[in-house]
């Protein structure tokens, strides 16, 4: 791969404007919106089980022009800084899949069910902010998100090589890109001016050695990310699961009984998410017979 | 460099109004529709806005809401465009709080004259804070003058920041800028929240605000803020500093001494009762509120339960 090439990819993700939403997502907020008697708060709920509009929510209250670059890292946080009508207008300003395919709703589901079980590693190994790692783990497949919208005709290419050859969506993204999604979301959240510590786990899930300063996050995500492909909810776009990093699992150092207790508790949490799941794809669908 | 955003059908400014326009400095960005608009602005606010009335039905209204939110800059002039029979129709402004109006079709002197008069408007507004954009001393006495003359009892609440000297010290005077910022995004979004009527928020200067709510919502507001400024507050503190409860810094005689983590106080004086004749008395009031409230540790606000009120 010439670099050129790399560096024109760069470029291009780096300038990704569009980032599509699920429209049951968006009708869900219109609705919520306009109704007086909802709060914030119940508006973050929401928001947090989104990857594409937490992501902007986060680039929103990062960016120069609210002043606090590189500080927000939870999205709660955001919500407070932001306050409704900021919040209403990111909701006006969503965009929707032009076409909505099975596998936008999949990797919906994968990011979330990947915040579940983040959430629950990092409170069980005890870590200080465990909010911010599920967020972290809902962004972590932005890439794949700006791959998509920003190189339509390589992304073709991309799914084309992961079915003829039986690769993964990385090795693939390698092959015909010469970077993965995830350097690309690094890339993505760095130029949105978020902190490191959702940059360096987005950008070293697959490889927590990569990381300087966040290696632990990087190693729960990085985790949580095999553990929830293993569960089979969601889906991440191949069905290959990615090799665990040695030195992420000596980190996480978690016992038998430790992953006893993370894989029932992320069941029992994957029960509301799926209830939550199956309302978003009913609003999807009834507003794709009225719209 | 003043970047006018036209929100509307592209007729709005033909293209000899954007040459005349643009040979004045100006500069240009046209959003054909509501979503395109409010996306725009929330990336790069615009420093005045051109906004034809009917866009994307009441999506007009949406965006003059978000605009007159905006705090990242105060009053960006909103022009709205109106058709002929619009005008005679009538227009009810309280939906529609705008800064001026242009009949269309717009001719290009009429633009260029109108958008300049909206500037010159806007820069002989009074005193905002440079840093948070809120309302200054000037407007915060009529604010509280006219709380005292209102029929509704009212609250003037005033917040500060407890240990924000020693943290500027500590930290520096940009972060300090940005806890100052953030105290005050703070208390915005959760009058405009739960107490938007008859509200008021303004910024006396330094770590001090005042907000005016309606005495009945006033203790909610006051625990919301706490609650919010206790949830964000350790973004802007480095984690050992949170882990120990504090940080060492040099107080005033130069001696090292501890001091606690950021918290805030909030003296709460109900204006009701006509105990108080003039601002004067509400501040002073207050200060007296404030020592109690600020000896107090951590987040706390205290509402003043006097009946009357006697100086000294």
């Amino acid at each position: 791969m010439e670099d050129s090439k790399r560096q024109q990819f760069r470029a291009a993700l780096r300038e990704t404007k569009n980032l599509p939403t699920l429209p049951g997502i968006v009708v869900k907020l219109s609705r919520m919106a306009d109704d007086p008697d909802s709060t914030t708060e119940q508006m973050g709920k929401v928001l947090s089980k989104d990857h594409i509009l937490a992501a902007k929510l986060l680039k929103l209250v990062n960016s120069a022009f609210y002043g606090f670059p590189q500080r927000i890292s939870s999205l709660s946080s955001a919500i407070i800084l932001l306050g409704f009508n900021v919040v209403k207008s990111l909701i006006v300003s969503a965009s929707i899949f032009e076409m909505m395919e099975d596998q936008d709703v999949e990797l919906w589901e994968h990011s979330l069910g990947c915040a579940v079980a983040c959430s629950v590693v990092a409170r069980r190994i005890g870590v200080d902010e465990p909010e911010e790692v599920s967020t972290a783990g809902l962004i972590h497949d932005i890439g794949k998100v700006a791959i998509k919208m920003e190189l339509p005709q390589e992304y073709e290419m991309i799914t084309r090589l992961m079915r003829e050859r039986k690769m993964s969506m990385r090795q693939a993204e390698l092959e015909v890109l010469g970077l993965g999604h995830d350097e690309a979301g690094g890339w993505l959240t760095k130029s949105w001016n978020l902190p490191t510590k959702l940059i360096e786990p987005i950008a070293c899930h697959h490889d927590p050695r990569l990381a300087k300063d966040e290696m632990l996050s990087s190693s729960i995500i990085h985790f949580s990310d095999i553990l929830i492909r293993g569960m089979g909810y969601g889906h991440a776009g191949d069905d290959k699961v990615p090799a665990l990093s040695k030195r992420a699992w000596q980190l996480l150092n978690l016992s038998p009984e430790d992953i006893n207790f993370i894989i029932d508790e992320v069941e029992e949490k994957l029960w509301e998410v799926k209830g939550f799941s199956l309302e978003i794809q009913a609003e999807t669908e009834n507003s794709a017979t009225n719209g | 460099m003043t970047r006018i955003l036209v929100a509307g059908n592209d007729i709005l400014v033909r293209p000899e109004s954007r040459v005349m326009l643009e040979a004045k400095g100006y500069h240009i960005i046209t959003c054909l529709d509501v979503q395109a608009a409010t996306s725009h602005f929330l990336d790069d606010p615009p420093d005045i806005l051109v906004l034809e009335k009917g866009l994307g039905g009441k999506g007009d209204r949406g965006l003059i809401r978000m605009v007159s939110a905006c705090l990242q800059k105060a009053n960006i002039p909103i022009l709205l465009v109106i058709r002929q029979e619009e005008m005679i129709a009538g227009i009810d402004w309280c939906d529609y709080p705008v800064d001026d109006i242009i009949c269309f079709p717009v001719a290009p002197e009429t633009l260029l004259i109108r958008v300049q008069l909206a500037e010159a408007r806007m820069n002989r507004v009074f005193d905002n804070n440079p840093l948070s954009k809120l309302p200054g001393n000037t407007s915060i006495l009529k604010a509280i003058q006219s709380a005292l003359e209102s029929e509704k009892p009212l609250a003037v609440c005033y917040v500060d920041i407890d240990n924000f000297k020693p943290y500027n010290d500590h930290y520096g005077f940009s972060q300090g800028d940005d806890v100052i910022l953030m105290v005050a995004r703070v208390i915005v979004n959760v009058v405009d929240e739960i107490a938007r009527e008859q509200s008021f928020v303004g910024h006396i200067g330094g770590d001090d605000y005042v907000f005016i709510v309606t005495e009945d919502k006033a203790e909610e507001v006051c625990k919301r803020v706490l609650a919010n400024f206790e949830a964000v507050r350790n973004m802007f503190i480095e984690p050992e500093d949170v882990k120990r409860g504090g940080f060492v810094e040099k107080d005033r005689q130069g001696r090292e001494t501890s001091f606690g983590l950021l918290s805030i106080s909030i003296a709460v004086i109900p204006t009701n009762h006509g105990k108080f004749e003039h601002f004067g008395q509400v501040s002073a009031a207050a200060s007296q509120l404030k020592h109690k409230v600020k000896a107090l540790d951590g987040n706390n606000y205290l509402v003043d339960q006097r009946e009357s009120y006697s100086p000294g």
